[in-house]
């Protein structure tokens, strides 16, 4: 065969292959399609639930093999946007869904259902050189959106500086952190964070950038804390003793920056996508919560 | 009779593909135009280009471009103060001075350079160069704008390596032969001679490199720190600052279609466009005019 034969039929090899391909496509998107043969979930959106909905998906599908799970993060915003435009099943949301993505969701045939799944504590932390215990909501404001910027004013002189160390905007942890510290639990609407934080683009890069940074501070979900940074008790604003967060202060609603975490649905879940939910608020899907240093969400 | 209707076929196919290329450009063009032109409509230039503050959510918004300007400059001259020397003189090396076996050698792995996603030179940045360099420099963060320059370096020396070596390979042998036989020694004929015939290629090089570099999202979004101030002087280099295509990247998750915050962005990711494209066809047109090339 001459080389210019073998180009076309190659090329259309190749065209063939991709028509296939393109055709193939209906049978998997969107819940119409979880007939009996084929059942897929996609749960797309917050990097703070990554890890659990990972651990869910590996648990439940032990049980329940027929059903293929696929998880993914890109931030509580990217989960929602997903699930308006039909490429995922489920919604992994940090943050409540606000009213301009009602608004979209619906006008794109989507009603959106918000199953609290589990609680999250966001945690103040600090590098260990740093020698605070504590801090009051209103100080922790004004650290965030720049009124204080030296350690001295906020109660640990000698460290010079406040390096400021923050999430990038489509996390739904900088959406709580925003909505109960920053604009003082949404009284000041006008506050917002300072030019100069560090937009990290997941809890773990928070989490070293303030391990390895003497005066750094920043945030991170609850579930991430671990021992190369000194968690700061907060003091809600109304006064009163500062909390550090745990189950308990988290749960009782005491810890002040805290919030539930989501999955969000088209509709109430039903079929396969009611039992995956529904073992997610069972007493095996809360345990994995506990395991990972979440919250179960209460009855 | 068979052979020149699978000439046309394959003539008409090429064509085709030839013209789709032209096609993506315009209408990505326009598909940027078209999502930026609010932000363009709703904000003065004078806002928008002299503005030093970019906060698109709050109320009113803030859309002044200078730190993201700044910012994407900073990273940007910084990557091409490292990797033009760096890059030219290997390209040198490679083409006049090394012996065949080592030429061999050198090339491909300067090529693999190019070949490394650049999530992982931003996970290198991040982990262990960024920390190491703050601790010996006794920096403030580790995630400041010369990190960004230096990792962006490694990823533009393999354009400007490859694009140099070829124009300055391409300079006909009769002019380093004639200046030999003039007298000159192997450093001056590639000083005097050679490099100044290849210099079209050269600058086409550069400018190739300063594309990558201006264009690079996930290494400079992970590396500089992503905070939107306006960088001073030679400290700025230090600190962190925010690119333009880190921006884009970072904000892009979080907003929703058709508000003025998603055109903003989308004014950001026209300029980018315009900034790259001109730089392309910069270094076209300086391909060009090589001598001794016969184009």
């Amino acid at each position: 065969m001459t080389t210019a034969r073998v180009m076309v039929l190659f090329l259309l090899a190749a065209a063939v292959a991709l028509a296939a391909a393109g055709c193939s496509r209906p049978a998997s998107t969107g819940p119409d399609s979880m007939g009996a043969g084929e059942q897929t979930i996609r749960q797309i959106g917050s990097t703070t639930m990554l890890p659990l909905a990972e651990k869910w998906r590996s648990a439940f599908n032990a049980k329940h093999p027929a059903v293929s799970i696929a998880v993914s993060g890109g931030g509580s915003g990217t989960g929602i946007r997903a699930l308006i435009s039909k490429t995922a099943e489920i919604a992994d949301s940090s943050r409540d869904i606000r009213p301009e993505e009602v608004q979209q969701a619906q006008s794109a045939g989507i009603s959106p259902v918000s199953s609290a799944v589990a609680l999250d504590g966001v945690a103040v932390i600090v590098s260990p050189a740093n020698p605070l215990k504590q801090i009051s909501m209103k100080t922790l404001s004004d650290i965030y959106t720049g009124d204080l910027t030296d350690w001295g004013a906020a109660g640990a002189p000698g460290l010079g500086a406040i390096q400021l160390v923050s999430r990038d905007s489509a996390s739904g942890t900088f959406e709580v952190f925003k909505e109960k510290v920053v604009t003082l639990d949404g009284t000041d609407k006008s506050r917002d964070y300072a030019p100069q934080a560090l937009k990290q683009t997941s809890n773990e890069a928070v989490l070293t950038l303030v391990g390895q940074t003497k005066n750094a501070i920043g945030y991170v979900g609850l579930g991430y804390v671990n021992k190369s940074v000194k968690v700061l008790a907060v003091a809600p604003m109304k006064g009163g003793a500062s909390i550090m967060p745990d189950e308990a202060t988290v749960s009782d609603g005491t810890y002040p920056i805290a919030r539930k975490l989501y999955c969000i649905t088209n509709g109430q879940p039903t079929g396969v996508l009611k039992e995956y939910v529904d073992w997610i608020k069972g007493p095996e899907g809360q345990e994995i919560v506990k395991q990972l240093g979440f919250v179960p969400v209460g009855q | 009779m068979m052979r020149r209707k699978w000439e046309w076929l394959i003539e008409r196919l090429i064509q085709l593909a030839g013209v789709l290329a032209i096609v993506f450009v315009v209408l990505i063009f326009a598909f940027l135009l078209k999502d930026a032109l609010p932000t363009f409509r709703e904000h003065s230039l004078r806002e928008l280009f002299a503005g030093q503050r970019w906060s698109p959510t709050s109320e009113p918004a803030k859309v002044g471009m200078v730190p993201l300007l700044l910012g994407s400059l900073y990273v940007t001259f910084g990557a091409l103060v490292i990797s033009v020397p760096l890059g030219l003189a290997t390209a040198v090396f490679i083409a006049e001075v090394a012996p065949a076996r080592l030429r061999e050698a050198l090339k491909p792995t300067v090529e693999l350079l190019a070949a490394i996603p650049s999530v992982v030179f931003g996970f290198l940045g991040l982990l262990l160069v960024g920390p190491l360099l703050a601790r010996w420099l006794h920096l403030p963060v580790a995630q400041f704008a010369a990190l960004g320059s230096l990792m962006l370096a490694l990823m533009a020396i393999p354009t400007i390596v490859s694009v140099s070596e070829d124009a300055i390979r391409a300079v006909p042998r009769a002019l380093r032969d004639s200046s030999l036989a003039l007298g000159a020694t192997h450093w001056q004929t590639i000083s005097r001679v050679v490099l100044p015939a290849a210099r079209s290629g050269i600058v086409a090089a550069l400018l190739l490199g300063f594309g990558r570099a201006v264009g690079e999202t996930m290494t400079v979004l992970m590396v500089t720190g992503n905070a939107a101030v306006i960088p001073m002087g030679l400290r700025g280099f230090w600190r962190p600052v925010e690119t333009m295509t880190a921006t884009i990247a970072a904000e892009m998750g979080e907003t929703a279609y058709g508000t003025p915050h998603y055109h903003a962005l989308f004014a950001i990711g026209l300029i980018l466009f315009v900034i790259t494209f001109m730089t392309s066809t910069i270094a076209d047109l300086a391909i060009r005019r090589t001598p001794g090339a016969a184009r």
